[in-house]
């Protein structure tokens, strides 16, 4: 009678399971994957960028990192000294501003210099910048690959992006995206973006460590953190023209 | 006594030891020189420089800034074996501190959305690259014609209040200071050849500068501005009352020294007072990124006296040196990557620094082609300068042209190594023409730490 009882009892979790995963659509995963990735009330971070070209060559960055919410984010380049200041807001409605402590301006960024590279790094200026997939990308779930769904994002009709098309790889477990492979427009890859070591700290996931490599240019830059927070109360004040400016 | 001496002096060391922890220390030091193509090839800058930032935060609400500039030029100006002999070595290689900026900020000063910067420090305004002609509250540094842009710091106190999207700012600078313009063989860039009578021949020319008085009446300069962004495009509006910060001539007189015409020449230059309302924009149209920027300027009228020997004796002649009549200066520009990375940045000048009254503002179409590579290791560009047009209905007469094309490496962080040229052409008498024969090569390194 027991055995027949647990056996009812791990049916019915592998019945419900499957019917949970048959019922989420490539929406429905693509929206858990935005709202895990931007799960805390705010995020400050401490990050080592490390810079490696085709030869093995490094060039290391030190930034900080401030975000609030889905769509507001403030980087800004502590090392090395000629590199120093430079800061980046991200806010919504793609509105994005870059501070060189050079020439003492705050500048607006134009959707043209969005797709360029950050300051040497494999990271667009869009990729800097908070934002959801869901909101942009149409997805089509292709299958899954073991511990991952597979999706597949294509730009929304009215949303311009370089990138022609995107793969992106989601675990199953915690919809973390642990993986992202962008596509140009004629369909050749062209970055692939790997989340690795992921930790939990307190409700929210995070991973250690992020490579953004640039597959034609043979040139990739791996994100390090060293220190992250979550829910400090950052405020709105902090992701405006007037902090952009100010040093830490 | 003793005690309270070393007491003050405990007290001392331990505020200035934990202020120094609290200051963070950087710079660069950058060696600059450039040689002529024409002629006989002359070495015409040999600029070391070493230059020092020092910042830090006392507290969340208060920061400090101080940038010096150390450069040292090596020409030597030893005009006696004695100056060889100077202890101080600065006719042999001569050597100039120079005091950028130095200011505190104050965050939140007595109310929240107030930030306070007092002290020398720069105050950058225009939404246009590095041709600004709303940016008026510091002197122009025209040492280096071909760094637009470069200005002094000024000693004043800035308030900017912030209301939701919207920045109103307040500026006061108490004392004026001119200019600083530009090395005698590219000086002719700014004036036109002085004409005298048929037959007269220049033995000694003199000026003198007529500085505002050291009053707050004469000497200081304000500034307003209100910033905001409109329909996702930034704005702004700006008032300026204060002086021109390059001289301009009120008197000449020429005096003769003999009966064959020679004269000797001096004048006086004075700075005009002039009110300048400005706006501008920056935003975009689809995936270009435009600005536009304006400056109307009403100048004070200043008068011209002109005393030269005639048949009846040396005479005085009244003209006007600067009409009171408003004039507009005003820039367009706009920039683009293409998908191949190619960075284009373009921008139309009506009136450039040095030109005053409205029949003087020339036109200028300014340039840039870059392209980097190597993840920004390398910026070529190949294509880069200026066109100026004197007169639009002889343009094949009066057009100068200068070309700057440039390669900047570095091979590592912190390394910058700069190889370039300004080649110069023209005819007339526009403002690169009258420097055509300075075309020159330059190569720079800068390592920041």
């Amino acid at each position: 009678m027991r055995r027949i009882s647990l056996l009812t009892a791990i049916f019915t979790l592998v019945l419900f399971a499957g019917v949970e995963a048959q019922e989420l659509t490539a929406v429905d995963i693509l929206k858990k994957a935005d709202a895990v990735v931007n799960a805390p009330k705010d995020q400050k971070m401490l990050s080592k960028m490390i810079l490696i070209d085709k030869d093995g060559w490094e060039k290391v960055r030190e930034t900080e990192m401030y975000q609030k919410g889905d769509d507001k984010r403030l980087v800004r380049f502590l090392s090395p000294a000629d590199q120093k200041g430079i800061a980046f807001l991200g806010l919504p409605n793609d509105v994005q501003y870059l501070y060189l402590p050079a020439f003492k301006k705050v500048r607006r960024i134009a959707s043209h210099v969005k797709n360029t590279k950050f300051a040497g790094t494999d990271f667009t200026y869009d990729d800097l910048s908070a934002f959801k997939f869901a909101e942009e990308y149409d997805p089509k779930l292709l299958g899954t690959t073991g511990e991952c769904y597979l999706l597949e994002l294509t730009p929304k009709p009215d949303v311009k992006k370089d990138y022609g098309k995107l793969k992106m790889w989601v675990r199953k477990d915690n919809f973390y995206p642990v993986k992202i492979e962008y596509y140009n427009k004629g369909g050749r890859l062209w970055k692939i973006m790997e989340r690795r070591k992921l930790k939990k700290q307190g409700n929210y996931w995070y991973t250690e460590e992020m490579e953004m490599k640039d597959v034609k240019q043979k040139h990739s830059t791996k994100m390090l953190v060293d220190k992250m927070e979550f829910d400090t109360g950052l405020t709105d004040k902090l992701f405006t023209q007037r902090y952009l400016k100010r040093r830490k | 006594m003793q005690k309270k001496t070393i007491l003050s002096l405990i007290v001392m060391v331990i505020f200035a030891s934990n202020l120094f922890s609290q200051v963070e220390i950087g710079g660069y030091v950058e060696t600059d020189n450039r040689c002529r193509l024409q002629g006989d090839k002359h070495y015409t800058w040999n600029e070391n420089r070493l230059g020092l930032k020092f910042e830090g935060n006392s507290s969340d609400k208060l920061h400090f800034y101080s940038e010096l500039r150390l450069r040292g030029f090596g020409f030597p100006k030893s005009a006696a074996s004695w100056d060889l002999q100077r202890r101080e070595k600065d006719e042999v290689y001569p050597w100039a501190l120079e005091f950028r900026e130095a200011y505190v900020d104050i965050y939140g000063f007595l109310m929240e959305n107030l930030d306070v910067r007092i002290g020398r420090q720069r105050i950058t305004w225009g939404t246009a690259d590095r041709l600004n002609p709303t940016d008026n509250l510091n002197p122009d540094d025209l040492e280096d014609l071909f760094n637009f842009g470069e200005r002094l710091g000024s000693s004043s106190l800035k308030a900017t209040y912030y209301l939701g999207n919207a920045m109103l700012t307040g500026v006061f600078v108490p004392v004026f200071t001119p200019a600083i313009l530009p090395p005698p063989d590219w000086a002719a860039a700014f004036s036109a050849p002085m004409s005298l009578p048929p037959g007269m021949i220049i033995r000694d020319i003199s000026d003198s500068l007529i500085l505002p008085e050291e009053k707050l009446s004469e000497s200081s300069m304000t500034g307003f501005k209100v910033a905001t962004t409109l329909l996702n495009y930034d704005v702004s509006l700006s008032y300026f009352n204060g002086r021109d910060d390059l001289p301009l001539f009120n008197s000449v007189t020429i005096t003769p020294v003999d009966t064959l015409g020679t004269v000797d020449v001096s004048s006086t230059l004075t700075f005009p007072r002039m009110q300048i309302v400005g706006a501008d924009m920056a935003g975009a149209i689809g995936k270009v990124g435009i600005w536009a920027e304006g400056a109307l300027t009403i100048p004070e009228r200043v008068a011209m006296s002109t005393t030269l020997p005639t048949p009846m004796g040396m005479t005085t002649q009244t003209s006007t040196a600067l009409d009171d009549e408003p004039y507009f200066k005003y820039v367009v520009g706009g920039d683009y990557t293409f998908k191949n990375g190619l960075y284009v940045n373009a921008q139309y000048l009506h009136g450039f620094i040095h030109e005053r009254g409205r029949d003087e503002l020339k036109d200028y179409i300014v340039f840039r082609f870059e392209k980097k590579f190597l993840n920004d290791g390398l910026k070529i560009v190949p294509f880069g300068g200026a066109i100026s047009i004197e007169d639009w209905d002889d343009v094949k007469n009066s057009y100068g042209f200068v070309g700057a094309p440039e390669i900047d490496y570095c091979p590592s962080d912190n390394i910058e190594l700069t190889l370039g040229a300004f080649l110069i052409e023209g005819k007339g008498e526009s403002l690169f023409s009258r420097v055509k024969e300075n075309d020159e090569v330059y190569v720079k390194v800068k390592v920041s730490f």
